[in-house]
């Protein structure tokens, strides 16, 4: 999909981070490797020549005005999008050749910007969460209507282990309710729940953190702490910079479809372009904070 | 687990009751062999609109396919009934298997349509190659059903066979949607991308609810045309296809039982309204009208809410 | 051998059917635009156009009246279906909506036969005369008619779509629906508007082929689905979807004629579901995420 003879770009060319990015950097470092991305909507470029990589085990932000292609980035990412030109690496395998559910294999879950929930024929919290759990169970018609037995112990241990993830986003309490019953932040959670069910190695979340208040702001905060400590990786799109700026490892910065900067927080705020795009002035000389 | 095993043993009991308590007549025993039938045939729709939400307008196609090569098989080649409605079940499964890669990749309208159109085409194909299917004026001579030389001529004996293919349909059907196979296709009814980001691989498990559910209509087919002795090609086209839908929605779509209610009320109502036969086309669409402005859950919904307004009362008349 | 006389009398007898294809075709395509539903009912408003038709002339109402009064009477159906049964369930799923006009088929259908029972219902020509014999082949004066209804339909939705505020109204709402209400386009107008229009063509469509075909309560699903593989077809415009219905009545003419009557029909439905499946690739021309 690259054009021919363009040169290879690795990621962080562009990174204001001062760590220089060797092509003889193992593989391993970067679970997930955005090449060159470009994806083109009848006329508009939605994004043009993205180019970055998540490391393992971190929490990277991507951040950037409305409009400037981050949900489109993780669409392209989650395969329900093809771009036109790039690559996506993760795994030694080029996500761009897969369907959604095979990149879902191979253990990249996300959320939606707005929830997308299970709700045909009456299922509950608890039936979205062992739906999520879809990988593990592998099913099947020839063993739902004749190894009955094996389902059964298959979906004790499943219901185990959604009752345990409910616990872990402190949802327990919702098992048996209707989803379209809950709160738009409980929906969230539950939907990240979900996400979790199908164990996954990189989380994609679009902003999970939309609509929250303060307090509740601060109990995602440790959820995503608590995932990181799973060993985790995320990607997390969002808009609350008090969050980001205190959770990411890394951060990168779009606007109009491209990468604008990446590196660490305080690089970011103190990056004059990332300024006046999109932070404005209070972050230039204050750092950190509000 | 245990509700369902007492629902299943009510079933039984009431699918065995009427011949053996011996008070029925043999009009109403086939009366009863054709509700039995179509209970068949309304719960695989269920199985692909209900649970898949894969719209279908069609479903009577392979309705035909079951009946035509079962009633083809044992009228004219002479093959033993029982391995005629294998290859029935198995020809349906097959047609469905070739072609629903390709249709399911439809959705809303264009689907509808798509299966509008290979229910006419499957009847006017079985129309068309009248020296083998007997053209419009239908097929004729097929044999009753016989289990390795045990003649079901007898009409109340076919009874038991319909009805325990009944119960072996519907709680094979039941078992499927509590699966987690059932759990993925009401996925991806629910949201088709958001189940794809989870794993579910929408077009494999579309097909699969549609192999099943078009095999299970074959089946249908084949007893079906044992129990006619003859079938045409009317039996099988759009206006059978829209009256399942009826069945379907009345009794209450994506439950497997609402669909069977819905099969047997809009199968034994004309026994009662006979004498109105031709207002049966307006009632039906009237029918679906009102179910799905006022009842969207069926029958089956209303009932639901009903038992669960009487516990409510039962508990709050406990005395304390 | 077939010489010319006979190719003529298969294209004369295509185009008569081709030109009530392309009239369902358009009514399909006006009603979908506005609105966002299929109607499924269309077959209906065909079978409706005729029988009213042959009632009123049969109670001694003149010809030219009874056509105006029917399309009303039609036209005026199409609207209260909108407003009563199409309205209320406008969020509904897609199925949802499928099955309702499907329900609305089955109990159009059903009226149907209650009031015309199970004959066939004919209708005397428009204008009497002897058929036209051109190069061996007959045209009869009705098919004139048909040719003529299909310009002036063409003609009438062009000056109002194009021409009057109504009609950009319309047009407004089927290219944004929300942008068109956010203007002061009253939506809901448009849209039992277009459901009009759309019963009313279904009903010309109807009553100018009566005097050709019997008519019958059944008739309207055949011509339905072959309106809609024309509207397919066409992709969902107004000239496509002529277009697109006359060759189809043509092809289908010429498959009864040359090739095998009793599988005509499959074949044209085969080529249904492949437009279909062509258009959800994007082959023909895309169409919102495979199917509408």
């Amino acid at each position: 999909m690259q054009k021919a003879g363009a040169k290879r770009r690795f990621p962080g060319d562009d990174s204001v981070n001062e760590v220089s990015q060797s092509p003889s950097l193992l593989p391993a470092e970067f679970l997930l490797r955005i090449e060159q991305v470009t994806k083109r909507f009848s006329g508009l470029t939605a994004l043009k020549g993205v180019s970055f990589g998540i490391r393992r085990g971190h929490i990277k932000a991507l951040i950037g005005p409305n409009g400037a292609g981050k949900t489109t980035l993780l669409n392209v990412i989650s395969g329900l999008s093809k771009p036109e030109e790039g690559h996506i690496y993760c795994k030694g395998h080029d996500l761009l050749t897969m369907k959604p559910h095979q990149i879902a294999g191979l253990g990249i879950s996300r959320t939606f910007q707005l929830v997308r929930l299970f709700t045909t024929n009456h299922a509950t919290v608890m039936d979205n969460l062992l739906m999520g759990a879809h990988l593990r169970l592998k099913p099947s018609v020839a063993k739902s209507l004749f190894m009955r037995g094996s389902i059964r112990r298959q979906e004790r241990e499943v219901c185990e282990k959604a009752l345990e993830t409910l616990k872990f986003v402190g949802m327990e309490w919702a098992k048996d309710y209707s989803p379209s019953a809950l709160s738009f932040g409980n929906k969230r959670l539950m939907e990240i729940a979900r996400a979790l069910m199908a164990e996954p190695d990189v989380l994609l979340l679009d902003e999970p953190a939309s609509g929250l208040n303060d307090a509740e702001v601060e109990e995602f905060r440790e959820l995503l702490l608590a995932i990181k400590a799973r060993g985790l990786t995320t990607l997390l799109v969002e808009h609350n910079m008090k969050l980001v700026m205190d959770i990411a490892d890394e951060i990168i910065v779009l606007e109009f479809g491209q990468k604008l900067a990446e590196g660490s927080a305080d690089e970011i705020c103190c990056d004059r372009r990332v300024i006046e795009a999109y932070l404005g002035s209070d972050y230039s000389r204050a750092g950190r904070g509000s | 687990m245990k509700k369902n095993l007492f629902i299943g043993l009510i079933l039984l009991a009431i699918a065995l009751c009427p011949p053996t308590l011996g008070r029925i007549s043999p009009y109403n025993n086939t009366v009863l062999i054709l509700v039995g039938i179509y209970i068949i045939l309304a719960v695989s729709l269920d199985l692909l609109v209900g649970v898949a939400g894969q719209i279908s307008v069609g479903h009577a196609a392979f309705f035909a396919i079951g009946a035509y090569t079962s009633g083809i098989l044992t009228a004219k080649c002479e093959i033993p009934p029982l391995v005629a409605l294998v290859c029935g079940l198995v020809l349906s499964g097959l047609v469905a298997w070739a072609i629903g890669g390709a249709v399911l990749k439809l959705k809303g309208y264009y689907l509808a349509m798509a299966t509008l159109g290979l229910n006419a085409i499957v009847v006017k194909l079985i129309t068309g190659f009248s020296s083998l299917t007997g053209g419009a004026s239908g097929l004729m001579g097929i044999p009753p059903f016989n289990i390795f030389g045990i003649s079901l001529e007898d009409h109340s004996h076919y009874y038991y066979f319909v009805w325990t293919m009944v119960v072996l349909v519907m709680s094979g059907s039941l078992a499927l949607i509590k699966s987690p196979f059932g759990r993925a296709l009401t996925a991806l009814h629910s949201d088709e991308t958001a189940a794809s980001t989870l794993g579910i691989d929408a077009s494999r498990y579309k097909l699969h609810a549609f192999i099943i559910s078009s095999a299970f209509a074959g089946l249908a087919g084949s007893l079906f045309c044992h129990y006619m002795g003859f079938v045409a090609p009317s039996d099988f086209d759009i206006s059978t296809s829209i009256l399942l839908l009826v069945m379907l929605f009345l009794g209450g779509v994506g439950t497997i039982y609402g669909a069977a209610l819905g099969a047997a009320f809009l199968k034994l109502l004309p026994e009662i309204t006979y004498q109105f036969h031709d207002y049966e086309l307006f009632a039906y669409g009237l029918i679906l009208i009102l179910v799905i402005i006022f009842l969207p859950r069926g029958i089956l919904g209303v009932l639901k809410d009903s038992a669960r307004l009487v516990m409510k009362k039962r508990v709050q008349s406990q005395p304390y | 051998m077939a010489d010319i006389s006979v190719l003529l009398q298969f294209l004369f007898s295509g185009i008569t059917m081709g030109s009530i294809y392309a009239l369902i075709a358009v009514s399909l395509v006006i009603v979908y635009n506005v609105s966002r539903v299929l109607c499924f009912a269309q077959g209906e408003f065909f079978v409706y156009g005729a029988l009213t038709m042959i009632g009123l002339t049969s109670v001694g109402v003149p010809m030219p009246i009874g056509f105006l009064l029917t399309l009303l009477i039609v036209g005026g159906l199409g609207m209260a279906i909108e407003r009563l049964l199409i309205r209320p369930i406008r969020d509904a799923s897609v199925g949802t909506l499928i099955t309702m006009t499907v329900a609305i088929s089955l109990c159009l259908r059903g009226l149907g036969l209650l009031v015309a029972g199970r004959e066939a219902h004919p209708l005397p020509p428009f204008t009497k005369g002897e058929a036209l014999s051109v190069l061996g082949a007959f045209l009869p004066i009705q098919v004139i008619w048909i040719a003529l209804a299909v310009i002036v339909a063409l003609i009438g939705i062009w000056l109002f779509f194009e021409k009057s505020i109504y009609g950009l109204s319309l047009r407004a709402c089927a290219e944004n629906r929300l942008g068109a209400s956010l203007v002061g386009i009253s939506t809901w107008k448009a849209t039992i508007f277009a459901w009009a229009w759309g019963a009313a063509l279904g009903a010309l469509a109807g009553m100018v082929i009566a005097p050709l075909i019997y008519v019958q309560y059944v008739s309207g699903t055949m011509p339905m689905l072959k309106g809609f593989t024309a509207m397919a077809i066409g992709g969902l415009t107004t000239v496509g979807s002529v277009i697109a219905g006359l060759l189809l009545g043509v092809l289908e003419a010429y498959t009864i004629g040359l090739v095998s009557s009793e599988f005509a029909d499959a074949i044209v439905f085969t080529i249904l579901i492949l437009v279909l499946l062509a258009r959800s690739y994007g082959i023909l021309g895309s169409s919102e995420d495979g199917g509408m």
